[in-house]
């Protein structure tokens, strides 16, 4: 990004060039923030919808535009015409500030996140380190929240997730040093360099270590992100929206694009630090084409993340809070040690890596995966289709395809 | 030693019900949906694809109402209103109201049961919400009509026949006790020939005791 | 509600008890039941239930509307699996009149009875899933009933209230080509339970959730007269079918599923699940040896209009879904029943929320009321 805004700036010098830096990342930020990060928390929800319709036997939304693609910008329009509510025993200034600490706790992690080997807005020499301290942020503002309620529904909620995101904190750093331990930097683009295009060139494949620091740190962003299993903050059949609980409008709607949003967050870090962020093989030497076809490859990866975390949500039911705690400090922790010390030791002792040891690790992943297609081909075969239309005089028959 | 084991069980557990349950709802994106996308995204009409039987809005065919008042005695909730007077002139008996409130209707089939000519019965149409209340009151008799009196010799008025048939038809579905001959696919003519064309239809006998 | 204030915790310090307030709306699915909270933090010290807001006076009713007329209003008593109601009504007059139901229909009614079985404990265990936060078993579970759902409508005419069942039978014989619909839906039935219960009943989140909450053991459970899969559970052996048998559960050869605490302790909420998954099993067996064995006849006695038993009383138990419900009726020989009481399971098992709730915390109240399988329209009629 810097090269890029060089090439602008020329000789300007001293403050001016400051300044220029300035303008030039405020812009590029501009363009990720309104351009792609809303929109895609936006996005989100109607992929959401569609897929978990899916799980589920039934169909999403398809009325609104194409595919109910546009379901979004209704349910958009819709909140922001919606009165703004404020209970009159709530503390006003807090309950009106908490969505925007939320809100700048995770769009300010979109600083650090490598698109492309030039789309970043600022390659932070601590990167990732910066990312983490940032979205700490988000708790800050849904304690906020569930306090300035006046609420004790929103209350507990608040505290359930407070609770919750700094307990998991630590496994979700102390997963992150695994990739860092090998990549030798901080930095995000760092990490990337270090892990190579082919699958078995990532950082998840290195050893088993890093594979369970990989699916450490997946866990331990999903309960950061408050995604089912973890969503107790806002379980919906216990305490309604749980911190939430008396927004409306607009403002519950900052909530709910901030944890959207959140998951491509996590995409993007679980894509960078394990997954080879947008590693490709240089197959044209335009850099304009190169760019974009890296960047392809990120949001590719971290779209399946997202998808994954989508496709979980559907599947699992919540842990309930004690649980959650125990889960954090009795399983998680120690796991992220052995991780953390496994590849340490491993890295002293075989300096260079292992070659089998990653074919290996890479071999026992696809073996899993094909353990799990043959899976699914066992749940089709058993569920004995009903051909639906011979069931009743033809209610089904009206089955649109 | 067993702290370890059952640590080490809650992991391999987890992971192990958690891929289970991954398969199951992956599988069933390869699935079809069972969603019937009404009104509009159906091939046909949802009415046409509901039972005979299917107990939906109530309607009243008025050619063949005998005023036995059979219905708004069974009605458990008071919905129907009906006024039949014999008229001294004429010696015939005259239906001057038929209101069905279908806002209290609740569509549970006892006014159909004992009605000897099928004439009140339940459709296949439930689409009937409207924006008034008074609406919803159907008031099936616009100027006095004459009650319907079943001929021995069967019906042989070309329009009124079609009536009776479904009439008949949709009392058929109703159970017969065990003391009449089984119902099967009598035609409507024979079945009002017999013109006990009070009791050849419905579960239950005017009158014959509590048996 | 008085607040009570200086509360002492464990090291002596004064605390609070905060006091919520779970009220009649709330997005779980048992109907409008309330309950006040009383909590130290995440933990709760009592449960208060509030009932009655879906009280409709349907008892009372039924001395307006007479014996034929009340048989619709039965099937509000519990709307989730409304042939058990039915034919509990059914059959207190049919005893209080002495009358016997054709053969036929009274296999009829155990068809119909056992269809609603199916559907009610799907819509529990798909409530309870979707309780713990696991929306998908739910929309499985649904679809399922939908599809039994349709057969009954073209049994009765009707999809939720179906007033299927009359004073000496049932109101419509299987109609063509049902018996073979029956039996193909149940083919497809097997496999789904089976998958249902890989998705959720032995994930281990949603063991951990159930396993040791509000475990109620034997004999707490006969004292506290819990009924039905919630006793069954507790590992009580008793099911009216099998031990008080009526209408033609003699028979049949079925088996009764006890809880036996496979996850945790016997008496837990895992176990009460396990127990209608099982019973849906066995559910499916009585239906395809009813479906077999079905004889030719009529299903409908021939009862009066102007139904007047003689002057008498009737108590008359039968195995709903939730649990044993008991029929009181009491008739004066004239049209209108004198006095109907209905006994319902869910609304002895409001009664033991109070006492299992403490110590628990407030994420398991909601799995302690699913698990009791409670709907609102039983416990307030």
């Amino acid at each position: 990004m810097q090269a890029f805004l060089d090439t602008f700036l020329g000789d300007a010098a001293g403050l001016e060039r400051q300044l220029g830096y300035l303008a030039g990342m405020a812009v590029f930020g501009s363009v990720v923030v309104f351009g792609f990060v809303l929109p895609f928390a936006g996005i989100v929800t109607w992929a959401e919808r569609r897929i978990w319709a899916r799980i589920q036997s039934r169909v999403g939304p398809n009325r609104v535009g194409p595919f109910g693609f546009l379901q979004w910008l209704a349910d958009g329009v819709k909140n922001i015409l919606k009165e703004d509510l404020i209970p009159t025993v709530a503390d006003r200034p807090l309950f009106r500030f908490a969505p925007y600490v939320v809100m700048v706790g995770f769009i300010a992690a979109f600083v650090c996140v490598p698109f492309s080997s030039d789309l970043i807005i600022a390659d932070l020499n601590i990167g990732i380190l910066y990312v983490t301290a940032v979205t700490s942020l988000v708790v800050v503002g849904i304690l906020m929240a569930g306090w300035s309620s006046n609420n004790r529904w929103s209350l507990l909620g608040g505290i359930r997730a407070a609770t919750q995101i700094i307990s998991y904190e630590i496994p979700a750093s102390l997963s992150i040093f695994p990739a860092v331990l090998l990549s030798g930097t901080l930095s995000m683009q760092g990490i990337i360099g270090a892990q190579g295009a082919a699958p078995w060139q990532w950082h998840m494949f290195h050893s088993p270590f890093t594979l369970l620091g990989f699916g450490l740190f997946f866990t331990a962003a999903l309960a950061e992100g408050n995604r089912t299993p973890f969503d107790l903050a806002e379980a919906e059949s216990e305490l309604v929206a749980g911190f939430a609980t008396e927004y409306s409008g607009m403002r519950s709607t900052l909530f709910f694009m901030a944890e959207w949003g959140n998951l491509y967050v996590i995409g993007a870090l679980v894509t960078t630090l394990y997954m080879g962020g947008w590693q490709l093989p240089q197959f044209t030497y335009n850099p304009v084409l190169m760019n974009l076809a890296q960047a392809g490859v990120f949001m590719g990866k971290s779209f399946a993340c997202v998808f994954f975390m989508i496709w979980l949500r559907a599947t699992l039911p919540r842990v309930r809070v004690d649980q959650l705690m125990a889960m954090c400090w009795k399983y998680m922790v120690p796991l992220a040690m052995l991780s953390v010390f496994g590849t340490a030791t491993l890295m002293v002792a075989l300096p260079n890596g292992s070659h089998t040891l990653r074919m290996a690790t890479f071999a026992v992943v696809v073996g899993v995966v094909i353990r799990f297609a043959f899976k699914v081909r066992f749940h089709l075969k058993r569920a004995r289709e009903l051909d639906y239309s011979s069931l009743s005089s033809g209610a089904s028959q009206g089955l649109s395809s | 030693m067993s702290a370890v084991t059952s640590w080490l069980q809650n992991v391999t557990a987890s992971c192990s019900t958690v891929f289970e349950g991954l398969s199951i709802t992956f599988s069933h994106f390869f699935r079809k949906p069972y969603t019937v996308e009404y009104p509009d995204r159906i091939e046909t009409r949802v009415q046409d694809t509901l039972p005979f039987r299917y107990r939906g809005m109530l309607e009243v065919d008025l050619e063949i109402c005998t005023g036995c008042l059979a219905c708004e005695r069974a009605c458990p909730i008071e919905c129907i209103v009906i006024e039949a007077t014999k008229d001294k002139a004429t010696r015939q008996l005259m239906i001057n109201r038929f209101d069905i409130d279908l806002a209290k209707c609740m569509y549970c089939g006892l006014c159909s049961e004992p009605c000897p000519t099928g004439s009140i019965h339940h459709t296949r149409e439930f689409e009937g919400s409207d924006y008034s209340l008074e609406s919803m009151m159907r008031r099936y008799v616009k100027f006095p009509v004459a009650a319907y009196k079943p001929k021995k010799t069967g019906e042989d008025d070309p329009e009124i026949m079609p009536v009776l048939e479904r009439g008949m038809r949709y009392l058929d579905e109703f159970a017969q006790p065990a003391a009449k001959p089984a119902s099967g696919a009598t035609s409507s003519s024979e079945s009002t020939s017999s013109s006990e064309s009070t009791s050849s239809s419905g579960t239950t006998d005017p009158g014959s005791g509590t048996g | 509600m008085s607040v009570e204030l200086e509360v002492h915790n464990s090291q002596g310090l004064p605390t609070e008890e905060m006091t919520l307030n779970m009220g009649p709306q709330h997005p779980s699915t048992h109907g409008v039941l309330r309950f006040i909270v009383k909590a130290d933090g995440e933990v709760m010290r009592r449960a208060i239930p509030d009932i009655g807001y879906l009280h409709r006076s349907i008892e009372k009713i039924a001395e307006k509307v007479g014996w034929h007329g009340f048989m619709p209003y039965t099937d509000r008593v519990d709307y989730v699996a409304a042939m058990a109601c039915n034919q509990g009504w059914a059959m207190a007059a049919e005893q209080l009149a002495d009358i016997e139901v054709p053969r036929r229909g009274e296999y009829c009614r155990v068809i119909a009875a056992e269809l609603s079985r199916i559907c009610s404990h799907l819509l529990g265990v798909g409530a309870m899933g979707m309780d713990m936060g696991a929306i998908t078993p739910f929309t499985h579970a649904i679809r399922e009933r939908d599809m039994i759902m349709d057969l009954i409508e073209e049994l009765c005419g009707a999809r939720l209230t179906f007033n299927y069942m009359r004073i000496g039978g049932v109101a419509w014989d299987l109609p063509h080509g049902f018996v073979e619909k029956v039996s193909h839906y149940l083919d497809h039935l097997e496999p789904v339970i089976e998958e249902f219960n890989q998705l959720l009943g032995f994930n281990r989140i949603y063991v951990k959730r159930l396993a040791d909450v509000a475990t109620v053991d034997a004999d707490m459970a006969i004292a506290w007269g819990l009924v039905g899969p919630n006793l069954r559970g507790s590992g009580v052996d008793f099911d009216v079918r099998r031990d008080l048998p009526y209408s033609v559960y003699e028979d049949f050869d079925f088996d009764v599923p006890l809880g036996s605490g496979e996850m945790g302790s016997i008496g837990d909420s895992w176990d009460r699940y396990i127990v209608r998954m099982r019973e849906m099993v066995e559910s499916i067996r009585i239906l395809r040896q009813a479906l077999a064995g079905i004889p030719e006849g009529p299903v409908i006695a021939r009862v009066a209009r102007n139904f007047k038993p003689p002057v008498g009383d009737v108590h008359v138990k039968i195995e709903a879904p939730r649990g044993e419900q008991s029929w009181y009726v009491s008739s004066d020989g004239s049209e209108y029943p004198h006095r109907v009481h209905i006994r319902t399971g869910s609304f002895t098992a409001m009664g033991i929320i109070d006492r299992l709730s403490h110590g628990l915390m407030i994420a398991d109240l909601v799995a302690v009321i699913a698990s009791m399988d409670i709907v609102a329209p039983e416990v307030d009629r």
